[in-house]
């Protein structure tokens, strides 16, 4: 008995310094959300300048848009720009953005041949490359709050494979961030710039004077689209970061509410053992006494 | 705002990197040359080169020059707002680091392949305008 009261008494010491692990990492997941977000809140200003101009030229002035990134080609191979973590500890994060990856693919019909992966995150390269996918680009290690610097490399990657044909299409997939408590699984095709999607948005937008353009419109779209479409990428991957942290931050948080659970009921358990040892001693005592008498 | 002066604002991915409310002349330099613009000019999109702008205040009689990595300039409404992936104030670069940059960039262009070398170009001119942002003007 007394050896199971020790064993009781590690477990709880035990669980009681992972609980102070879980909740240190939650408290850093929570002080690198924020941090994120105030930095999102500044890349907004620039997507919404870009996406502004780029929805007034595509659906105003554009005749030819052969050679250009508007261009649908036929789709022979599609592009998957899959934004996962590095790291482990960040519940579902992973897993359902990888499911729905998954069921994209057989829903499409897609044969692995017909499908390029690119990687940012190593969770997402191992599964692709587990699964016998052509896994054309991999880069790990976004730091927590990724600089348009940092990420252009990976950007201008993806631009200059769409350009060489290597995929025709490119869908990004990311967990979208909703709130501090929940993400939503997003596959957004990126490339081509679907003039659509810019239509319908159009009507948000503060751009009505009719512009001299300079030099032309398709140049200026020239220089306008791929910056575009490498901004899209950009906010993709600091939404993702962005989910990723508050991800790492629930599992965090629940991770540290069970271990308080679990701590409770051992303490229960501590207890009833010791009084069930301390029941035993007297019933031997009295044991004793009676046979004395 | 008084009419004879315009709003410009400097747009990137870090947020927005300047803002002058009552410029007199913003000088671009577009893909097809410079270009000065000043308030009330029609409404127009241009092309950037990677390039200085250059922000000028009769009122105050000051200059601001921002170094700019290409993109695109928007004018309506007497706002002109500049929208690049990076662009810095002259006197926020940092100078010996964007010397280092010009040598890295010009050892990848003796070194490498096809491939690199406009990637390799592209970083030169940037470092080479930077450098230039801050020390060409005094």
């Amino acid at each position: 008995m007394a050896a199971s009261l020790q064993d009781i008494q590690r477990r709880i010491a035990s669980t009681k310094k992972t609980r102070q692990i879980t909740s240190a990492m939650q408290m850093v997941s929570t002080a690198k959300l924020s941090q994120i977000q105030r930095h999102g809140g500044s890349y907004t200003v620039y997507a919404e300048a870009l996406h502004d101009v780029v929805a007034h030229l595509a659906t105003a002035h554009i005749n030819n848009v052969s050679g250009t990134l508007l261009e649908h080609r036929d789709v022979e191979k599609v592009g998957f720009l899959v934004l996962s973590s590095d790291r482990g500890l960040v519940g579902g994060y992973n897993s359902t953005l990888l499911k729905e990856l998954m069921s994209q693919i057989t829903e499409r019909q897609l044969r692995t041949d017909q499908v390029v992966i690119l990687a940012v995150g190593g969770n997402g390269a191992d599964f692709f490359k587990k699964r016998g996918f052509d896994v054309a680009y991999e880069y790990r290690g976004v730091s927590d709050v990724p600089t348009f610097n940092e990420v252009r490399e990976i950007v201008k990657t993806v631009t200059t494979m769409y350009d060489n044909e290597v995929f025709d299409e490119l869908i990004v997939g990311y967990q979208h961030y909703v709130s501090r408590i929940s993400n939503e699984v997003h596959l957004e095709k990126m490339l081509p710039v679907s003039t659509d999607d810019l239509a319908e948005s159009k009507d948000d937008t503060k751009l009505t004077a009719d512009y001299e353009m300079e030099p032309s419109s398709e140049q200026i779209l020239g220089v306008v689209l791929p910056q575009y479409a490498e901004s899209l990428v950009y906010g993709a991957i600091l939404d993702a970061k962005t989910a990723e942290h508050a991800a790492s931050a629930n599992a965090m948080s629940s991770a540290t509410d069970n271990a308080k659970d679990i701590i409770d009921s051992l303490g229960l358990q501590y207890n009833r053992a010791r009084q069930s040892a301390i029941t035993t001693e007297i019933t031997e005592i009295t044991g004793g006494m009676a046979a004395l008498n | 705002m008084s009419e004879h002066t315009l709003h410009v604002k400097v747009v990137t991915p870090n947020g927005v990197v300047f803002e002058h409310e009552t410029a007199s002349l913003v000088v671009l330099d577009t893909t097809n040359g410079e270009e000065g613009i000043m308030a009330q000019h029609a409404p127009i999109i241009s092309a950037l080169q990677i390039s200085e702008l250059k922000v000028i205040d009769e009122a105050t009689d000051s200059e601001e020059i921002i170094a700019i990595s290409g993109g695109f300039g928007e004018f309506s409404n007497n706002q002109l707002t500049i929208v690049s992936d990076s662009a810095e104030r002259a006197k926020d670069i940092d100078v010996e680091r964007a010397k280092r940059a010009k040598e890295r960039a010009e050892k990848h262009i003796a070194a490498s392949e096809t491939d690199d070398i406009v990637r390799a170009q592209t970083a030169l001119l940037r470092a080479a305008n930077r450098i230039h942002a801050v020390t060409g003007n005094k």
